[in-house]
């Protein structure tokens, strides 16, 4: 049960996030409108045609009148708008599912950057300086050494071409999403590609964190009561370990969830981060604003997610 | 630490990362066969969701070629480009005074929801598209009429509304019915291109059903049950971004009736090589189709390497070409001058010529395009296949002469200062743009001794400025709507298409040029044909251009996918592939 100072902590922060959600949306709406070229442009519609049709879209319109619709059909509808590149899109249906596809990587993404990096980071620290150590350190330097995009490259060449080759088809990762939710099979070399720099970092923080650790005197308390090592390792060790771990853990979704932007373009992914790269390219403005709202509103939902973490991992902390 | 603990940990993570290979990895393989297989099932990747299918507004290759398995105009284009009858009896002549084509129309067309295809719906499919002035409106611009309607600003549900009760400024005046089974259409002035431009797929010519537009004037097209033609298929199923599927129309009364029972797109993959890696696990048919036929060129060196999928590799060449346009016209509203004005006569004209000669076009297409995805454009303006190309090397601004290229700029511009300072602009979306700019810069380098910077500029910013004169040289291009040189040379040259100060790239416009093209354009095409030549001829004689390549378009299809390719305009209609057992 959340205490009533907790809950007007997440009160004061869900409102902090709906003014940043509109600073962000607003920022990118006014910039947007500043870069040249535009996406109804093109060969065969300019003239008399092209005038129509930024009629149509009401991009005719003072900016700071194209504005204040944004503004109301956002505020008062959740409307934000249609597609000028897809026409007959509407975008908020579209970002929302969207959002949801790139939620179910992002989070499956989550789970192998905790459990791997607590795992690699903790095995490293209960067998230091042995060759278990010095593989798992070195596989966690190349991990946070290499971008997210290289690591994706690679595994699709492992997986996908090479597992398809030597198996004779039998065997292989298959690229691709075919239903509105992803299968376990689809996500998780993704969500591999997109975790692993994170469980990198988790395993050094943890390894380091954990030897700090297991050298108290609270530790060798434990051991002189004769408890078993597991119940030691995990309740005693790893609990305290974790703080630090946490306190990464906020920027480290934020770049879960921006680093979507490449990987799902790499593996065909219909999320967020692919809609972000199109709908710039495409200076499909009604989206590009879409597409930075529901990011914002993701970052800001994560943070406060991670925020909340605390409570239940550190009893003196309370808000 | 004791050694159990370690132990179950490690056997943790071997079983967890077990357990995930296992539930992940699927299978596949197969063989070949004649016989059909149970499973009708097309599946091809676009790599970028449609536009919109609604015929009066498409303006995407990718939209053209799904919408002409969906919808159907009175007459169309074959595998072989020839025009033939689709919803009319018949191709219809014209009046001898050139002004007038009858239609007489099939009687035993349906839509795909059952509803009557009537003379009716002809005039409200074209009236409806000359007034929502979509980009391929014009292709309609020679009924007569037309100039009128072309004016109206009405839209929507509003559009609708003018259309039902056929008020006169939405009503194309030339276009009658004079019983629900023929069309007459007049037109204001002889247009021999006219037949051509209706027959484009997917387009202002094509046949909507009113019935179901008027259900959601401007997204009618985006709901299965009211995406309506009468096609072979009909769509079934979209999610935006991300799938589409199309079922075969039970009953169909074209021919030859389909095979296939179903076509997915799906819209999810951006990347070709993701495709194409996709495609090889079996997870798609063909790759290459919808509008997306260059693959790169890194995998096609990779599959023709191969014993097994070399043969699954088509290489067509496509209707596009590519070219180096100069800025020709320096005024109050093209602003970018330069050495290469036609105002400036003689010198401008053998600077233009130096540019042209010191590019080697064979050493081009081998660097750019490892001799695979392009060739060299040696045959005029218009590639090959269509009515208009020239013939192999008969395009003299094709040649390379880098001796003469170096005589014609040392008296043109002694001192070098003329060309001192210039910059090549393109639009890097593409990815032969890049290495292209490359080699022209290094090519008038070598040959000329001329320093030209090159500028990568957004392909929506580019396009933008180019047509207002705003570069002294930049990359220009044009892919073939129909089969009639009066899309390239009313579309990019002349004071047809608004030179020299609007949609202009050169801004090159001259009377001769302007009396010429309105000649050809009202002849029929056999007589036509010389004057287009001559035009081509004149954009030659004044160095309007540098002709670089044809672009060459790349598909995979797998052994069992019968009758399924690409002509050099689109891809076979899907009524006409089968999926063999595999």
């Amino acid at each position: 049960m959340l205490s009533r100072g907790t809950l007007i902590y997440i009160s004061q922060r869900l409102v902090l996030i709906v003014f940043t959600v509109l600073a962000v949306s607003s920022i990118v709406f006014l910039g947007i409108h500043r870069l040249p070229g535009d996406a109804l442009f093109n060969e065969h519609l300019h003239g008399t045609q092209y005038e129509l049709l930024l009629h149509h879209y009401g991009l005719d319109r003072p900016l700071w009148d194209q504005y204040t619709s944004f503004l109301s059909g956002l505020l008062l509808h959740g409307n934000l708008g249609e597609s000028l590149v897809n026409r007959g899109v509407p975008i908020t249906p579209l970002v929302l599912r969207e959002l949801t596809v790139s939620a179910e990587v992002g989070l499956f993404a989550l789970v192998f950057t905790i459990g791997l990096g607590m795992l690699l980071g903790v095995v490293a620290a209960i067998r230091q300086n042995t060759w278990v150590d010095y593989l798992l350190t070195t596989t966690s330097v190349i991990g946070y050494s290499m971008p997210s995009f290289v690591i994706a490259t690679f595994l699709i060449l492992i997986f996908a071409v090479w597992l398809d080759n030597f198996t004779q088809g039998t065997f292989y990762f298959q690229i691709g999403w075919t239903g509105r939710f992803g299968t376990i099979g689809e996500i998780w070399l993704p969500a591999f590609a997109l975790g692993f720099p994170y469980a990198s970092i988790v395993a050094r923080l943890t390894r380091a964190s954990m030897l700090e650790v297991i050298r108290q005197d609270y530790i060798r308390t434990a051991r002189a009561k004769g408890l078993r090592e597991t119940v030691i390792m995990v309740r005693h060790a790893l609990r305290n370990a974790l703080i630090p771990v946490i306190t990464i853990l906020g920027p480290l979704v934020i770049g879960i969830i921006t680093g979507g932007v490449i990987i799902e373009n790499i593996f065909g992914i219909p999320g967020l981060g692919k809609e972000f790269a199109t709908s710039i390219l495409n200076r499909d403005y009604n989206i590009v604003i879409g597409v930075f709202t529901m990011y914002a509103a993701m970052i800001g939902l994560a943070n406060l997610g991670v925020d909340l973490m605390y409570v239940v991992i550190d009893p003196r902390i309370r808000y | 630490m004791t050694p159990i603990s370690l132990r179950i940990l490690k056997a943790l993570a071997l079983a967890g990362a077990a357990s995930l290979v296992l539930v992940a990895c699927g299978g596949g393989g197969g063989n070949n066969s004649t016989s059909l297989a149970s499973n009708q099932t097309l599946s091809f990747p676009i790599l970028s969701d449609f536009g919109t299918l609604d015929p009066a507004v498409a303006d995407a290759e990718t939209d053209q070629e799904i919408q002409q398995n969906i919808f159907d105009g009175l007459v169309r284009f074959d595998q072989n480009l020839n025009i033939i009858a689709d919803l009319a009896t018949a191709v219809p002549t014209a009046s001898s005074d050139g002004l007038t084509y009858n239609f007489t129309l099939r009687k035993d067309v349906t839509f795909s929801n059952g509803d009557k295809f009537t003379s009716k719906d002809v005039l409200y499919s074209w009236n409806r598209a000359a007034a929502m002035q979509g980009a391929y409106a014009t292709n309609l611009s020679a009924i007569d009429g037309y100039s009128t309607v072309s004016t109206n600003k009405v839209s929507g549900a509003a559009l609708e509304t003018l259309l039902e009760k056929n008020d006169p400024s939405v009503t194309l005046k030339g276009l009658t019915a004079p019983d629900p089974y023929t069309v007459q259409v007049k037109l204001a002035s002889p247009a021999g291109w006219f037949l051509t431009a209706i027959s484009l797929a997917g387009s202002t010519g094509w046949i909507v059903d009113q019935n179901a537009v008027k259900q959601d004037f401007d997204n009618w097209w985006t709901n299965p049950a009211t995406a309506i033609g009468t096609g072979p298929f009909k769509m079934t199923a979209r999610v935006p971004k991300q799938s589409v599927d199309f079922a075969a129309v039970p009953n169909w009364w074209g021919s030859p009736k389909p095979t296939l029972t179903k076509v997915h797109l799906d819209v999810s993959v951006n990347d070709a090589s993701t495709a194409i890696t996709k495609y090889e696990q079996g997870g798609y048919d063909a790759v290459g189709y919808g509008g997306y036929s260059s693959l790169p060129v890194a995998d096609i060196l990779r599959i023709q390497g191969t014993s097994n999928e070399k043969a699954q590799l088509l290489l067509q060449p496509k209707v596009r070409t590519y070219w180096v346009s100069f800025n020709m016209v320096h005024d109050a509203k093209r602003q970018a001058g330069g050495p290469f004005l036609l105002a400036d006569g003689q010198a401008a004209h053998d600077i233009r010529l130096a540019f042209a000669l010191a590019v080697d076009k064979t050493k081009l297409v081998s660097v750019v395009c490892q001799d695979i995805v392009c060739t060299a454009a040696t045959g005029g303006l218009i590639p090959p296949t269509l009515i208009g190309y020239m013939g192999a090397n008969q395009d003299p601004l094709a040649k390379f002469d880098a001796t003469k290229a170096k005589q014609l700029l040392q008296s043109a511009d002694p001192s070098g200062t003329k060309t001192k300072g210039l910059t090549y602009t393109y639009d890097p979306e593409n990815a032969l743009n890049k290495p292209t700019a490359e080699f022209l810069q290094s090519q008038w380098h070598d040959n000329l001794g001329v320093d030209v910077s090159i500028a990568p500029v957004s392909h929506s910013q580019f396009i933008q400025a180019r047509l207002k004169g705003a570069y002294a040289l930049s990359r220009d291009g044009w892919q073939a709507d129909y089969n009639h040189p009066q899309d390239w040379f009313d579309n990019l040259w002349g004071k047809f298409v608004g030179c020299p100060d609007s949609g202009c790239s050169t801004g090159y416009d001259t009377a001769a040029y302007d009396t010429l093209l309105a000649k050809a354009d009202a002849e029929p095409m056999p007589a036509a044909l010389a004057d287009y030549k001559s035009l081509n001829q004149m954009l030659i004689d004044d160095v309007v251009y540098i002709p670089l390549y044809y672009s060459v378009g790349s598909f995979l299809t797998k052994p069992y996918v019968k009758g399924f390719g690409s002509n050099s305009f689109f891809d076979h209609y899907w009524n006409q592939v089968q999926i063999l057992s595999h």
